[in-house]
């Protein structure tokens, strides 16, 4: 093996050790878990360049590393293997990047917590990053399960942090419940498939599969779907994503949003692209894209109707995981190009407004749009980097969500239906956008807040440094389309050119032809039709009484765990009824 | 609505109307997801089939490659062993979670949001803040009653007769269960180090350690919390989990820099069935014992020792979930955080 | 490879499934995903066994055979049996946590029941 491919379990190492170390240091002097935090997430995004470096070259590579010396004998893998591919590598780095930040932000903002406290956040933000590297990176059934349930465990500690806030404890709960029933779920689906096919590595399960979907492999897909779906909170799988972040710190939410729910996406991704591969049947790109539009509808209405901020955001993220999930299962090389863009770009601004909406909640103590406004004047810096989500979370061009937006729609152009739908979800997510800022943010407000502390440095640093990021990526993506989302959307699209590398050890991706045209007439069209329909509905909403269906559907979200886990048990039970009628 | 209209609503509507509706949907939908299973399994090789091929490799390299009878093992700890390393962490995960879940406040330097959202939100969840459920007043009652007589007997109870209550409001249990205990210990302990050490060579680490904190849980029940206290002291107990942690991280890391894989092999083999075999199986089998027995042991004894401080009672009484001396202990750790109580 | 063995599971998997659907008891909604753990340990079990086979353990061969024998011959599937370990372990440690959690709720919110801690709503 090349020595970029021995650098790979690094990325995952490296961040354990510093998990596992903190509690001690932490006893020792309470600014140490930050250094060593730091010190591991840098040293997690070193050592991913020289492999990302071969990744990236040329078309695009996939570097092969296989554990315990265990290589390929006749086509069949009995140990694991890393493959970095560029759609792998491009999540692990955006963990590893972006999760380092919110480490920074995250012990910065909470300094003046007690050691024990500090050493346990920092252990636990450190296994959930390495666990979403893990999983970035890895190419077997087994395994991907393992990261996901180091990173479920990460999440309940940390879901569940401030002790002292009741509805903390009812979102851990819930979360628990919920990511319990789905970790059930992706192990009989593994299990299942590898009773039937007898293969635990994506590549030799993918040969195998290439003889036809039985019953079975229909079953463990619908049950693998459902597990990775409820991660990724995907209708009706989302029960517990609004209820998990509106209690949490803003660092642990954009965490959350921006990074964990991703693991989902990138597993289902995985297994429906390239395990299962685009062509195997309708039924299976039709399930994928069907939740992924309700999913986008469904959190951009809800998104419209929340009072509290966080909920607000974290509807959003229901929503955009949605869209992301459309875009995956369109099939076509811009829709999964787009979808891989809009994975880094939604990390991105999500990361930002969380960040944002956190130090308003941590400085203030209030949580509720209508309790807060006039931040304008206040916080200016908090309130750019909002507004910047914003604007990157509409689209507008010159941000990151514009060119990905574009390429996930150009991907839908031959289904209308979708396209339309998706459209549609797009403008009301704008209008939740410009009613939570307008009356978060610009709004006048006369009283003086009784409390209002000042934003710490090391959250500014990170507010900065993924503003800056987020207008990077909005100014300069064709780039960034070029060398890294061609190549990833092209090797998605290729699932024997992946499981001919992996079994390899190393392989190259065929050429992508995916550009990005930045003045584009009708993308800029579309988009300023988009949000000028966007900011009138938001105008209208803020008027009106909230509207009938609005009610209903938030009637439905009773909050009671026996019900989200019934909308789950009904998509489990939804989705292999798609799959195996099909 | 608003977070206390939601709230009271919740806690005062009638659940008549609920009885009905959901034990129909979740027969349905339980029945749903039956079939989908059903469907599924009846679908697959039956018991006649071959035994996959990679199953078959596992069985051919065990002895080659890894030196080792046992192919389990040698497949939980040697060709995918990067698989056990990630459950190594998450049980490391569940373990700090359940310590973050389970603490005591500790005093805090600067201004927190969450706590002055966190006060509002308890006071709009329980306004009366005193429990004052029937229930709640009598689970309050019966603590008190266990501290006072706690402190009133001496640990051991001996000196009260037996056929009294003495001796189940007592620290410790009676005569019989005690003596019972301290028999079984030995036996218990000694098994689990030879399924570590020995097992089929190399042994689990797994069972073994969960073997051992079945010790200690033992001994809690039958002594009460002072006679365990100098062994599962969280000072003491966290640190050698961590360096379990790191000895496993180092296992693989050297297989790393020795053969260019994680966890590959670079130790001789010995003789398989001798207690050296299996190469680094055996070292990654000792570290696994050493982290899963302490770790599972601090998540126990977090668990027993929580106490109920992040939401009290109106007049500040802290009571305790567990009847012995372990707020003691919380506080004698002495990590420096100046907490008193 | 017992089809009995695998309805069982599935059958115990819903039962399972339809106690954290029905009951509002924290602790009986934890029970409940217990169970359901527990039967997915028993369907990889039954995965694993083929007819007449034994461990795949390579001590002690019988009489007139070889340890090749012994490999090449009828054994349970290890691969599956490693699968489960690890969920083992997972369920040990989900347990204690759920545990934790489930106690906090209850100091909190004075209750155990399940729709009092609907805080969070919409």
């Amino acid at each position: 093996m090349s020595a970029a491919a021995t650098l790979l379990p690094l990325a995952v190492v490296i961040p354990i050790g510093g998990a596992v170390i903190s509690p001690l240091i932490a006893r020792l002097h309470r600014t140490l878990p930050l250094i060593v935090g730091m010190i591991a997430m840098t040293g997690s995004v070193l050592v991913l360049i020289p492999p990302a470096g071969q990744v990236y070259s040329g078309s695009g590579h996939v570097v092969v590393h296989f554990f315990s010396a265990e290589h390929p004998v006749h086509g069949k893998l009995l140990g694991i293997a890393f493959a970095a591919d560029p759609f792998g590598m491009m999540f692990a780095l955006l963990a590893a990047g972006l999760g380092g930040l919110l480490l920074l932000s995250l012990l910065s903002e909470f300094g003046g917590l007690g050691e024990r406290e500090i050493g346990g956040l920092a252990c636990l933000v450190q296994l959930l990053l390495a666990a979403l590297i893990g999983a970035a990176l890895t190419a077997d059934t087994v395994n991907l399960f393992v990261w996901f349930e180091v990173a479920a465990l990460a999440s309940y500690g940390l879901a569940g942090f401030f002790l002292e806030r009741p509805i903390a404890l009812e979102a851990a709960f819930k979360i628990l419940v919920l990511t319990s029933i789905a970790g059930f779920a992706v192990f009989v689906g593994a299990g299942l498939l590898y009773s039937k096919q007898g293969a635990l590595s994506f590549a030799q399960l993918h040969n195998s599969l290439l003889g036809g979907d039985s019953r079975v492999d229909l079953v463990a897909l619908a049950l693998l779907i459902a597990g990775f779906g409820t991660k990724a909170g995907i209708a009706p799988f989302h029960g517990w994503l609004p209820d998990a972040h509106t209690p949490v710190p803003g660092g642990i939410s954009a965490l959350f949003s921006g990074l964990m729910v991703d693991l989902g996406i990138v597993a289902i991704a995985r297994l429906t692209l390239q395990v299962y591969g685009a062509g195997s049947g309708h039924a299976m790109l039709g399930l994928v894209t069907g939740l992924g539009i309700t999913s986008a509808l469904l959190g951009a209405i809800m998104a419209l109707a929340q009072d509290d901020l966080k909920r607000l955001l974290a509807w959003d993220t229901v929503s955009q995981m949605g869209l992301l999930l459309t875009g995956f299962g369109s099939g076509t090389e811009e829709g999964v190009g787009g979808a891989a863009f809009q994975l880094v770009s939604h990390g991105l601004f999500k990361a930002l407004l969380f960040l944002c909406a956190g130090s308003v909640v941590h400085s203030t103590g209030l949580t509720k749009l209508s309790e807060i406004g006039g931040l304008a004047r206040r916080r200016p810096v908090v309130t750019a980097a909002f507004t910047v989500g914003a604007l990157s979370i509409s689209g507008v061009p010159g941000f990151s969500g514009y060119a990905s937006l574009s390429l996930i729609h150009a991907g839908l152009e031959d289904q209308p239906v979708i396209h339309a739908l998706a459209l549609i979800a797009q403008v009301i997510t704008v209008a939740a956008l410009a009613r939570a800022t307008w009356l978060g943010f610009y709004r006048r407000r006369e009283e003086e807040y009784e409390q209002l502390e000042r934003t710490p440095i090391g959250m500014r640093v990170a507010l900065f440094v993924v503003g800056a990021a987020c207008i990077v990526f909005g100014i300069f993506p064709s780039e960034f389309v070029d060398r890294v989302v061609g190549p990833a959307a092209s090797i998605l699209l290729d699932p024997s050119g992946y499981s001919h590398a992996v079994l390899a050890g190393s392989g190259t991706v065929p050429v992508s032809t995916l550009v990005f045209d930045y003045g584009k007439a009708s993308d800029l069209i579309t988009t300023a039709i988009e949000i000028a329909i966007g900011l009138l509905v938001a105008v209208i909403y803020l008027r009106i009484r909230e509207p009938r269906p609005v009610t209903w559907l938030r009637r439905l979200h009773t909050g009671s765990v026996n019900d989200y886990a019934a909308y789950l048990a009904g998509g489990i039970a939804l989705a292999a009824g798609i799959l195996l009628g099909g | 609505m608003s977070d206390r209209a939601a709230i009271e609503h919740a806690k005062q509507e009638p659940r008549a109307e609920d009885d009905l509706h959901r034990p129909v949907i979740g027969f349905a939908l339980a029945g749903a997801v039956l079939a989908v299973l059903v469907i599924g399994v009846v679908d697959l090789p039956r018991a006649a089939a071959a035994l996959p091929f990679i199953a078959r490799h596992a069985m051919e390299i065990a002895l080659p490659k890894w030196g080792q009878n046992e192919v389990v093992s040698e497949i939980v700890y040697g060709s995918r062993g990067w698989d056990t390393f990630g459950e190594t962490f998450l049980l490391l995960a569940a373990v700090v979670s359940v310590v973050t879940l389970t603490r005591s406040p500790e005093p805090r330097t600067e201004y927190v949001g969450e706590s002055m959202a966190g006060r509002q939100e308890q006071q709009e969840v329980d306004p009366k803040g005193d429990g004052s459920g029937g229930e709640q007043q009598e689970a309050r009652q019966a603590e008190e009653n266990e501290e006072d007589d706690a402190s009133d007997l001496a640990p051991n109870s001996d000196n009260v007769p037996l056929g009294t209550p003495g001796p189940e409001r007592a620290a410790g249990m009676s005569v019989v269960v005690r003596v019972g205990a301290r028999i079984a210990a030995v036996p218990i302990a000694v098994a689990a180090c030879y399924l570590w050490l020995w097992g089929y060579t190399p042994g689990g680490g797994f069972p073994a350690g969960a073997a051992i904190m079945g010790v200690a849980i033992v001994m809690y029940t039958a002594f009460g919390h002072r006679a365990v206290r100098p062994a599962v002291r969280p000072a003491i107990v966290e640190p050698i989990e961590l360096l379990g942690a790191m000895a496993i991280i180092a296992i693989g890391l050297f297989g790393l820099l020795f053969k260019d894989s994680m966890f590959a092999n670079y130790l001789t083999l010995a003789v398989p069935g001798t207690i050296r075999a299996g190469g680094t199986n055996q070292l990654y089998s000792g570290s696994e014992f050493i982290e899963v027995a302490t770790g599972l042991t601090i998540a126990i004894f977090s668990l027993l020792g929580m106490k109920h401080d992040w939401a009290p009672d109106e007049d500040g009484d802290d009571s305790e979930e567990d009847g012995s001396g372990s707020s003691e202990d919380r506080s004698s750790d002495g990590d420096g955080s100046g907490d008193a109580s | 490879m017992i089809v009995a063995n695998y309805v069982a599971a599935g059958i115990l998997f819903c039962i399972g499934l339809l106690t954290v659907l029905t009951r509002r008891n924290l602790i009986k909604i934890v029970l409940g995903l217990s169970l359901m753990e527990a039967s997915t340990y028993l369907l990889m079990v039954s995965m694993a066994y083929r007819r007449h086979s034994t461990a795949p353990v390579l001590t002690s061969p019988p009489d007139g055979k070889s340890f090749a024998d012994l490999v090449h011959g009828d054994v349970a599937d290890p691969v599956l049996q490693n699968f489960c370990l690890t969920a083992i372990v997972i369920g040990v440690a989900v347990t204690a946590v759920f545990l934790s959690a489930a106690v906090r709720v209850a100091q909190h919110y004075r209750s155990v029941d399940a729709d009092d801690m609907t805080a969070l709503t919409g």
